[in-house]
């Protein structure tokens, strides 16, 4: 017994570069031979999907960009997949960026789902409005009046001269908010600011660390359910019938996630046999 | 003193005053001065703050080179991408059909390509290198140490697997036999004989097999040891219930902040 401790006790002591190859690997071999696990949607991803669905057809949908290059493979899965859907069942998109990266990121999602894949004419099926700096203020301004804050859109039009930017002035003109948030200013911006005061149903989805101080709102109703991390992503995919990124990363991310509580409990064997022996001797 | 003291003051005073009075009182002047007027004023200072921020970094990251500081070689790479990005952002386009502006976003340009190949590879790179950190962290940190430690240790356990597919293909009746050996490791430890921790395991096994084949070994049945359920329990119980106490106790601390801002007793704006 005492020389399974010790080899387990030896085990322990095992350098961090063995621990970084080994994670490295449990992401890296399911990327490349994919299991094909199954996703089942939780109740928060299920009430965006559903807060979509009962959208009425031609319905106007402000989408806001808060997320960049580092959060992309958490936040640019569920921002594709929901474009898809409001497009799939014929809304009008407005885009947003809360942040400067995020106009990047709408772009090259824009380009991937209303450009390639649906074939959508820019100013008539959607717009990008573009980055504002101000944080909360933008949110503020946009539920005042949008053309004091947005004169000319992202390509540099006039946004009188947009056509899909008929009859809109301020955020109540929308019929559905939708913030793909990484931090602040971010959905908690969005729902003190736009959605509370307007009544705008306002939907979101997050990084996974986020999740924690969103669900109160989610709990409370004014967040109309939340797509959380990638497996949110992967589940929103699910549920349209389009397995994509997300999907293909839930793979990798389950193994890891597995890896890292093996490790956590082989941790923990090692300090119980440490503690065991330093109170015998 | 005057303008670098009471006037400042009297300006956070009014301002402060007058926005909080916008959410409370139906008057047009200050609701568009709240709603309009403001945040646009607030809109020219954030950008005023990105300019005074962009000289800041310039004055520290050269003053550390000319100083040789240490780590100095690192500003040296800080400066020269914060002049690519000036160059690429005011004064070489890279791509002549496209208009000043939106050449930002814009295929083709040198700012576009120094987005998607320095700082979306680099950003990316960065949050990666978490799972690494994370993984060797908690394999040398999260330790049952005490009764708090160990329900972070579960819990955080419980939400990491529950969270991905795996979690939904491990049937709650694995779970309940992993339950019966840990129920009968704890005995063995605690009471130390063979045969009350063998009738504890042996009886343990026996119940959670009766209670499965009457069943039928649904995978999510009992819901209380299925982890997607578990953790969406978690999520939505313990949870919601410290996140909204944290966010209370910052909703009140930004209130009495405010207050103290608009009475002019917290001065640290004016640098006192």
């Amino acid at each position: 017994m005492d020389k399974i401790s010790d080899y387990i006790l030896k085990a322990g002591t095992i350098d961090r570069r063995w621990i970084f190859l080994i994670i490295g690997l449990a992401v890296l071999l399911p990327l490349f031979f994919p299991l094909g696990l199954p996703i089942r949607a939780t109740n928060a991803t299920q009430k965006v999907y559903d807060a979509v669905e009962a959208l009425e057809e031609n319905s106007k949908v402000l989408v806001s960009f808060e997320y960049g290059p580092s959060t992309k493979p958490e936040i640019h899965p569920m921002a594709i997949g929901l474009l898809r859907h409001l497009f799939t069942n014929g809304h009008k998109v407005f885009v947003t960026c809360l942040w400067p990266d995020g106009q990047f990121m709408a772009d090259e999602a824009l380009d991937e789902v209303a450009k390639e894949e649906f074939d959508l004419t820019y100013g008539e099926d959607y717009v990008i409005l573009g980055f504002r700096p101000g944080n909360e203020a933008v949110v503020k301004g946009m539920v005042s009046n949008i053309r004091k804050l947005y004169t000319t859109d992202a390509r540099g039009t006039l946004v009188d001269n947009i056509p899909l930017m008929k009859n809109i002035n301020k955020v109540a003109d929308f019929d559905f908010i939708f913030s793909a948030s990484a931090g602040y200013p971010g959905t908690v911006e969005w729902v003190q600011y736009a959605s509370d005061p307007t009544g705008v149903p306002l939907s979101t989805g997050t990084t996974s660390i986020m999740v924690n101080d969103i669900m109160p709102m989610v709990n409370s109703g004014q967040v109309k359910g939340i797509l959380a991390g990638m497996p949110g992503a992967a589940e929103y995919e699910a549920l349209i019938g389009t397995p994509g990124i997300g999907t293909s990363g839930m793979d990798a991310q389950s193994i890891a996630h597995l890896v890292i509580v093996l490790f956590i409990i082989f941790g923990n064997i090692t300090y119980f046999i440490e503690t065991q022996r330093s109170k015998k001797y | 003193m005057i303008w670098k003291r009471q006037i400042p003051i009297l300006i956070a005073t009014v301002i402060g005053f007058a926005t909080l009075f916008g959410w409370f009182i139906d008057h047009p002047g200050i609701e568009s001065f709240v709603n309009d007027d403001a945040t646009q004023w607030y809109d020219i200072l954030a950008s005023f703050a990105i300019f005074l921020g962009a000289l800041n970094l310039m004055k520290l990251q050269g003053k550390k080179v000319f100083k040789q500081q240490s780590g100095w070689q690192y500003s040296i790479f800080a400066i020269g991408g914060f002049f690519f990005a000036i160059v690429a952002g005011f004064i070489y386009k890279g791509n002549d059909a496209v208009e000043w502006g939106v050449h930002v976003t814009s295929k083709g340009t040198l700012f576009k390509w120094m987005f998607d190949y320095m700082f979306t590879p680099l950003s990316a790179t960065m949050f990666a290198l978490l799972a690494f950190f994370v993984a060797s962290a908690s394999y040398r940190a999260f330790r049952v140490r005490n009764l708090e430690a160990t329900l972070l240790l579960v819990s955080g356990i419980i939400i990491m697997v529950g969270r991905v597919p795996l979690g939904s293909s491990i049937s709650s009746w694995f779970i309940m036999y992993l339950m019966v050996l840990i129920v009968s490791i704890a005995v063995n430890i605690k009471l130390k004989d063979k045969k009350i921790t063998f009738s504890t395991f042996l009886g343990g096994v026996l119940i959670v097999t009766i209670w499965g084949s009457s069943l039928g070994w649904p995978i999510d049945q009992p819901g209380l040891f299925y982890l997607p359920i578990l953790q969406d329990w978690i999520y939505n119980n313990p949870n919601v219930a410290g996140a909204r106490a944290i966010m209370i106790g910052i909703g009140l601390g930004i209130f009495a902040t405010s207050i103290r801002y608009i009475l002019g007793i917290e001065k640290s704006y004016i640098g006192e």
